[in-house]
Order: C-alpha cells, then structure tokens, then sequence
C-alpha cells in the first residue's frame, strides 16, 4: 500500500480521534450529543486559512489561537443558545435541534466570512489545501508527527487532568451523577461550561490542523461529523478512552478500507468513503450498543466472576 | 389574467402543498409520536430518487424506444419522445405516474424502516445521530451513483402533467392541491383514531404503554413507515411537478430544517397548525426568495448565506419563547 495513504491515515485517524474525544466529553457531561461539533472543526480549518492569506503565519504556530477562538465560540454558545433554552425550559430534543440551527448559523456566518474574504482580497477560498506550507522532518511531512504528537499529548493531558486534578475528579462526579454531586459542592454549571470550552478547543484544533494534509472547504464540518458520531458510538458514547479508541478505529478503516477497496474493485469506490463509518455505526448499535467500552467491561466483569 | 402573479401565486399554491405533505408526515413522527425525526429529507429524497430512476425507465420499455439509447445520457432526447407519447396517450401517463408513485412509497418505507431500524429501540439521541447520517448517505449516493439520477447532474423526468397543454402549471397546481388536501383528512382521521391516541400515549409516558401490554417498538416503526411513506409522496409530487429530479436538492435544510421550523411555528400535535405554519412560513420564504435578487450586488457576499441564518435563528428563538406555536395542541 502507498506510503501517501497510511500518512493520510494515521493524520485522519488523530484528528477523528480529537474531534470524537470532544463529542464524548459534552455528551458525558451536558448529555446532549453537540451535533454543532463538524461546525468547530470547520471554524478551525479557516482560522489557518486567515492565519495563512490574511495574517501570513504559520499555521502551526496558530494552532493554539484556534483552539482558544473555537474553544470560545464554543462557550458563548453554551451559555446563549442553550442557556436561553434551558432557563425558558426547553426539552432535550429542542435543544438539540437548536444545536443544529446552530450548526446552520455558523455555516453560514463562515460562508459570509468568504464571500467577504473573496470579495476584499481576492482570495478564493472554498477548497483549501495547505500541503505546500509543510514542513519536512526525515522524509516524512510534518503534518504527521504533529497530529499524532498532539492527539497524544492532549489525550493524555486529559487523562491527567481527570485522574489527578481536583476538578478532573469533579467533572467524573458530574458525569457519574449531576444532581449528587451538585448536592456534594460541585460546580455543574463550571464544570459543564469548561467541558463545552474544552470541546470547541479540541475540534477547532483538530480543524486547524485539517487543511496541512486534507482538503477543506466549508461544508466539510458536516460531512465528518457522520465519522465523528460512528467514532463516539464506537467508543460507546461512556467513556474519554472508548472515544480515543473508536477515533483511531474509524479513521484507519475509513481510509484505509477505502484504499483497499479502491485498488480491488475500482477508483469509482472512493465517492462512497462516507458509507463506511456508516456501517460501522449501523453494526455496533445492532450489534454492541454500549460500543467497544462495553466489550472490554463486559469482559472485565466475567473474568472478575470467574476468579471469585 | 397576468401571467407574471399568476406564475407567483401557483408557485407559492404548490410549495405549500407539498410542504404541508411533509409537515404532516413530521408532525406524526414527532408531534404525536415525540419520533425526533430530523432526516426527513432521506424519506423525501427516496421518494424523488425513485421516480428520477424508474419512471422514465418504465415509458422507455413502454413504448420501445431504441434500447441503444441510454435514459441518463441522452436524457433531454429520451424525455422528449416520451412526452409526445405522454400527450398522444394521457390515461397511460396518468397510470405510469400512479404506478411510479406506488412503487416510490413502498421502495421508500423499506429504505427508511431499514435506515433506522439499528437505532429504533435506542434513545432519542442516538436515534437522531442515525438518521442524521442516513440522510447524508442518501445524498451522497445520490450525487454519486450516476444511473440513479444522472448524479449532480440530475435527471429530467417525463411531464405527466402535459396533457393539460397550455394549462399545464394550473392543472399539476390543482392535482398537487387535491392530493395534500387528501394527506390532510386522512391524517386528521388518523390522530382523531384510538391508534393516535396511541401515538399520544407512547410520547406522554412509554412505560404506561408497555404497561397494557402494547409494544412501543411495533408503534415506533409503524409510525415511521407511515411518515416516510407521506414524506416519499412529497418528494414524488415535487419531481412531478418540476419534471426533473437532483439528488443534490434534497439537502437537510430544505427538507429538513424548514419543516421542522414549519412545525413549530404551527404548533406541534396538530395537523391544523401545521397547515397554519405552513402557510405562513411558505408565503414568508417565497416572498423572500422572490424579493432577493433586488438585495444582489448591494452587499459583499451572497445573500443566500442570510437564509439558514434566518432559518436557525427563528428556528432557537420559537423553541424557546413559543414552543407550543400558534395553534397549541387541544387535549
């Protein structure tokens, strides 16, 4: 198999994998799935955009400027939209509808934002590749260390800050059980309000990151959301860690499988790339709806009998 | 009569019909099952596909046109025969588009009942993941798979409608009106029956209803059939009408999004707000669409972006300070 596609791979699979951790960690805490997630990743890509026609900087040195922008977005969102909608006592289902009216609004506020662009400087802007920006370390593109180097260290990152840190600790507390911990001291609204700021960060990360390797245009954000929700349910939609796991999974066989598939049956597959998260999703909820997680406790569980 | 209103006022007749069409099928999904049902567009895009695949197929073998022609590549010369056809032989046209509408609905309750079948017993959230992503799938393999419907190209699709000669556009206005008047009797009927009382029950409170020993799953895909198989009607009449199918029209946020808005405007529950929400946010949308190009060259970017923010603005903003629209549902 060519080189070129396993860079792709593992450069698809860490950024799937810093989106689906993102998905998992509002799902667990604020118990709505963000169907705006694709959205973030999206302001992300074209926050290296500016950073490149625009500002003329690095997109890597950018880096943390997106994740701090999305990450905001992100909150601000939070706190309008679903804020309004949950003091006037909205049901889940309208606010996840809003959700995607939201997904909606930043499309289009996105598009403005290029139209503009276009018109001012004279800069098109609807498919954007960065590739040629790149920098080369040891034959390989740098895009590929740097996604992985990132996913793992932010993963791990997160795995401290659950395990170690005080807040970590509450934001489990939250996710276990809202109200007792509520009951017990724990800020829900804080630590809701840093996990939908922590979630805008990864995506918009992962989106700045995008565009080094993949092309982006603006409908992007939708199109992978359908893989980032095949991740999550993968993972089991329960726990950072399934998440992690299912990101890689689904990336590897998305392009991969499509690559294998491709060079078997022929290049007219590659149209269908999308479908293969899809099934994936479709046979682990028919399957093994609690996701990989629930494999591996399940597991767990009998072999704790078994030595009793 | 001035033909300029005339064209505006058929055009606005028959978006409300067919958009009525689907806010019905989401009103039975949603308003009385509580089926968030957010990838409508996937049952309406089947419908249209169907059509887009079959119908000029089925008049190619009718009439033995040279099979050397194919119906997606010489699709304007294919379209043309059999609409001389169509004109010569009208009672043939009316039944192929019957049989064609048949044939969409059933092929559209399977694909959708397949569709959500993984996702029908989980919970609402995952149930909307699914469809999300099967509305999506549709689309794609609709702008794809060329033989379908001629990929983002699209197909043209013979004019059932032209033996009313150069009454076309008020007749198909009128059949379209009937039909949609049609959808909305038997749906009334069908939330006034025990069985939407049914529907009522397993959106108030499932484990009651299991309680008595009914199984919310069995009503669950019931009511899924159903809608689809409304929703399919709309798509059928809606590439009827434009005599052209494109996978690529059938996106999320026409047929989707605006539903769902239509929805709550009107008041979810009911069939009669939903032909109230119709009506008004149809009139709005077209106004608005027709008024556009006025607003062209004025600003630095194209106005189309301002309508999904209209859309998902006023979509939050009646969630949240009029969630039971304008005409609340009676007990």
């Amino acid at each position: 198999m060519d080189i070129v596609v396993i860079i792709s791979a593992i450069v698809y699979a860490s950024i799937l994998s810093l989106l689906s951790t993102g998905f998992t960690l509002v799902y667990l805490t604020a118990k709505i799935p963000n169907f705006a997630h694709g959205s973030f990743a999206t302001i992300g890509i074209y926050i290296s955009f500016t950073a490149v026609y625009v500002l003329g900087v690095n997109p890597y040195l950018f880096a943390p400027v997106a994740f701090i922008l999305t990450g905001t977005t992100a909150l601000l969102i939070y706190l309008s939209v679903l804020g309004l909608l949950r003091k006037r006592g909205a049901s889940l289902i309208s606010q996840m509808i809003s959700l995607l009216a939201v997904e909606m609004i930043i499309s289009a506020v996105l598009n403005i934002y290029l139209d503009y662009i276009q018109f001012t400087e004279g800069i098109y802007s609807r498919s954007l590749l960065l590739r040629y920006i790149d920098f080369n370390c040891l034959g390989l593109p740098g895009i590929l260390i740097v996604s992985t180097t990132v996913a793992l260290t932010l993963i791990l990152s997160i795995h401290l800050m659950l395990t170690r840190t005080k807040f970590g600790i509450s934001m489990r507390a939250t996710v276990e059980d809202s109200s007792l911990a509520a009951i017990l001291g724990v800020n829900i609204n804080l630590v809701t309000s840093i996990s939908w700021f922590l979630t805008g960060g990864l995506a918009g990360l992962a989106g700045s990151l995008m565009p080094m390797w993949f092309q982006g245009d603006p409908q992007i954000g939708y199109r992978i959301l359908v893989s980032v929700f095949a991740a999550s349910v993968l993972g089991g939609l329960s726990s950072i860690y399934g998440a992690i796991l299912g990101g890689y999974i689904i990336g590897l066989t998305e392009i991969l499988g499509t690559a294998f598939l491709s060079d078997v049956i022929g290049t007219w597959v590659t149209s269908y790339r999308l479908l293969i998260p899809l099934l994936v999703m479709c046979f682990t909820l028919l399957l093994m709806p609690r996701g990989v997680v629930g494999i591996i406790e399940s597991l767990r569980m009998r072999r704790y009998k078994l030595s009793r | 009569m001035d033909s300029l209103l005339f064209l505006i006022i058929s055009d606005i007749v028959v978006y409300i019909g067919i958009y009525l069409i689907v806010v019905i099928a989401l009103n039975l999904e949603y308003g009385c099952t509580g089926i968030p049902n957010i990838g409508l567009s996937f049952s309406v895009a089947s419908g249209a596909l169907t059509v887009g695949y079959l119908m000029g197929r089925i008049a190619m073998s009718m009439y033995s046109i040279d099979s050397s022609l194919d119906f997606v590549s010489d699709n304007s010369y294919v379209c043309s025969l059999i609409n001389a056809e169509f004109r010569s032989y009208p009672l043939n046209a009316i039944l192929l588009s019957l049989v064609t509408m048949l044939i969409a609905i059933i092929f559209s309750v399977f694909i959708s009942l397949v569709a959500a079948y993984p996702a029908i017993r989980l919970r609402a959230d995952y149930l909307m993941m699914t469809l999300i992503a099967m509305a999506e799938a549709i689309r794609i393999v609709g702008n794809a798979y060329t033989p379908i419907a001629g990929g983002t190209l699209g197909v043209q699709v013979p004019d059932i409608f032209s033996f009313f000669g150069s009454f076309r556009y008020m007749g198909a206005t009128v059949i379209i009106l009937v039909t949609c008047i049609a959808v909305f009797v038997i749906a009334e009927k069908i939330t006034r029956s025990p069985f939407g009382r049914l529907l009522r029950a397993v959106r108030e409170n499932e484990v009651s209803v299991e309680s008595v020993g009914k199984s919310v799953n069995r009503i669950r895909i019931k009511v899924l059939a159903l809608g689809s198989a409304i929703a399919a009607l709309a798509g059928v009449l809606y590439s009827f009408y434009f005599c052209a199918v494109v996978a690529q029209a059938y996106n999320r946020t026409d047929w989707s999004f605006w539903p769902w808005l239509i929805m709550m405007v009107g008041g979810t529950g009911n069939n009669r707000g939903a032909a109230l929400g119709t009506i008004i946010v149809i009139i709005a949308r077209r106004m608005i669409i027709f008024s556009k190009y006025y607003f062209t060259g004025l600003l630095p970017f194209d106005v189309i972006w301002l309508e999904p923010i209209l859309l998902g603005v006023s979509l939050i903003l009646i969630m949240a300070f009029k969630p039971q629209g304008i005409l609340p549902e009676k007990p």
